[in-house]
């Protein structure tokens, strides 16, 4: 109670404060008022949201709210009713066309690109990269199936999927397609892990044993991180009508060699919100980090089974150095306060 | 208990986990690796059998099995209709690893549940794992078992296992509790030793709900499918989770079809089996 009432009177004093001044900052107070958030249902993206909720109450003086959701309910809640105002980490590849065209018409602002070397691709565990240094690309793995062995079918190596049902589950099977890397020549047989905890566990297995791992995964996640998974280089120039008109369908035939289509991941804005927030925006635009920023977070949260919350707090106690420059001294020091 | 303890605990308990993962998973990895053996060795054998000589096969047990023609003509269709509607190789995937599932389940399950009837205290001991492992939601399992031997069959089979062993443990255990005390003495007066009374009498005797048993295991293993292929165990559970995740009304239906092919095939060849067995003894008393 006593932490809700002096919550209270700071924020009546600094309005009265800025009031008496006449200062612009007494607009935000006034304009921020209520703010709804998307809460994506995976970890990097519960840790955005929680901490913009964090930001924009504690150094703003919004009134937020999470909502929880996934990236096509959520998307299709924002084109259609305008709620929530903001999705902090929002993956744009799934959705790309229909995005595009919202924006076009003016509903949603797509912001700054929040990871910037967010990525998908094939990784290997970090035990066989580093007992073959030589391991960098695709083809260098590809060469060696005997470093990767298939219990299941001795003599050949094995490419762990994504589970099968997933967009990505296409996109593999295309580009092990013989026209593309042509896994089956190389002496690869594809497994499925069955679902995204099979592919998780087969990932801890085999780091934690030392075991080598070759397979698709993303990053930034607490499992690249945490296992030091290395991204392999796939090699080929990216090209988009192959990627689009063929890679990314699955009745196509003759897909051919490219790299990994680059993941857009940026926070959209509702337009309308937007324009009316300035200030927040301010802070949005400006905010952006990169795996090495992000994965001690994650490995925080799957080390200690903490949720989103603890996460921010977490990265705002020993981050300060990169989050006091996304916003101005004054929001910076009010939520250095509340930490 | 406060939070961080329990945050403590919870650390603990997952830490322990993994050296144990990394202490013995290797040798219990080669421990089960017989059993692979023999599950991609009775997998190869269904796919690399012709379709039609495969049919014959099924067709023929179910004739000695069950002697009703009825059941061999739906045998037959209901393999016709799944090869025609591209479910084949599947379908045989989970064909095998169903048997092997029964197999070993009748190999572990017949014995345990002598045991129990035989004493009270390994039946007090055993009923609660039974209890535990019907009940425990599959995936708490099944990861620790993902970690412990990698994605595939074996860890398929075991989730499996822990699911479907019980019926046939349980049942026969009551079948043999549930002989006559009457027939019991009767054999003691002519001096048969245990192992005569065993084989000669309770067994034949508790046959019925025996089977009643493993009926129901190969029903429950069939249940299991769709969670198995969760860890990458190939068959009709693949497709199924598939559909799942995209909606694929269609697919979903086909192959959940398939699965109860399978499963109204096992159950009435076996009901039909366990049947035959109690009507030639109902015939063979004079009550």
């Amino acid at each position: 109670m006593s932490f809700l009432s002096t919550k209270r009177v700071s924020k009546t004093k600094s309005i009265l404060l800025a009031a008496a001044l006449g200062v612009t900052s007494s607009q935000v107070l006034a304009e921020c008022g209520n703010v709804t958030i998307a809460e994506m249902n995976w970890a990097s993206a519960e840790f955005a949201a929680n901490l913009d909720k964090i930001i924009l109450s504690e150094g703003y003086g919004c009134n937020v709210e999470l909502i929880p959701g996934a990236t096509t309910t959520t998307f299709a809640s924002m084109e259609a009713k305008g709620q929530p105002d903001i999705a902090p980490e929002f993956w744009a590849n799934a959705v790309a066309v229909r995005l595009k065209a919202a924006e076009e018409k003016g509903d949603l602002t797509v912001g700054v690109q929040l990871i910037s070397d967010a990525s998908e691709g094939w990784f290997i565990s970090e035990s066989i990269a580093k007992s073959h240094p030589e391991l960098k690309t695709v083809a260098d793995v590809l060469a060696r199936p005997e470093l990767f062995p298939n219990k299941e079918e001795p003599g050949k190596g094995a490419f762990m999927t994504c589970p099968a049902g997933w967009a990505c589950e296409i996109i593999n099977k295309n580009l092990a397609k013989e026209s593309a890397f042509n896994l089956e020549k190389a002496g690869f047989v594809t497994v499925d892990p069955g679902s995204s905890a099979g592919l998780d566990a087969s990932i801890a297995k085999a780091s934690q044993r030392k075991e080598a791992w070759f397979g698709y995964y993303w990053q930034p996640t607490a499992n690249v991180s945490k296992y030091n998974l290395k991204l392999l280089d796939m090699d080929s120039e990216f090209d988009e009508k192959n990627w689009h008109d063929c890679v990314v369908d699955d009745t196509c035939e003759s897909p051919k060699r490219t790299s990994w289509v680059y993941s857009k991941v940026n926070t959209v804005v509702v337009t309308e919100f937007a324009q009316k927030n300035p200030e927040v925006m301010g802070y949005l635009n400006q905010r952006s980090y990169n795996s090495a920023d992000v994965g001690p977070v994650l490995i925080y949260m799957s080390e200690n089974q903490a949720n989103g919350e603890d996460a921010a707090y977490f990265f705002l106690k020993n981050n300060e150095a990169l989050w006091t420059q996304w916003v101005p001294a004054d929001v910076a020091e009010k939520v250095k306060k509340s930490l | 208990m406060s939070r961080d303890d329990l945050r403590g605990l919870r650390k603990s308990i997952d830490a322990s986990f993994r050296d144990f993962t990394i202490e013995y998973g290797d040798s219990l990895e080669a421990f089960f690796d017989p059993l692979l053996d023999f599950l991609i060795f009775s997998e190869r054998l269904l796919l690399n059998t012709p379709w039609p000589l495969m049919i014959a096969i099924c067709a023929g047990l179910a004739y000695t099995a069950s002697r009703s023609w009825n059941i061999v003509v739906g045998v037959v269709a209901a393999f016709l209709v799944i090869g025609y509607l591209g479910m084949w190789t599947d379908t045989m995937r989970t064909l095998s690893i169903i048997t092997v599932c029964t197999i070993v389940a009748i190999g572990i399950g017949i014995p345990l549940g002598i045991m129990m009837a035989k004493s009270n205290r390994v039946q007090a001991v055993v009923s609660p794992i039974l209890d535990v492992m019907q009940t425990m939601p599959s995936f708490v399992y099944l990861i620790p078992v993902v970690m412990l031997l990698g994605i595939g069959k074996v860890p398929g089979l075991i989730a499996v296992i822990i699911y479907a062993l019980p019926p046939v443990v349980r049942l026969t255990n009551l079948g043999i509790r549930e002989v006559d005390s009457d027939v019991i003495e009767a054999a003691d007066a002519y001096g048969s030793s245990a192992w005569q009374k065993l084989v000669n009498v309770q067994m034949p005797l508790a046959l019925p709900s025996i089977f009643a048993g493993v009926n129901q295991t190969i029903m429950m293993s069939l249940s299991m499918v769709v969670i198995a292929s969760m860890i990458g165990v190939k068959g009709l559970g693949q497709p199924v989770l598939k559909a799942i995740t995209n909606q694929y009304f269609a697919m979903g239906l086909l192959n959940g079809f398939a699965i109860v092919a399978l499963a109204i095939i096992f159950d009435r060849v076996s009901q039909r089996y366990g049947m035959r067995i109690q009507k030639h003894r109902q015939g063979g008393s004079n009550d």
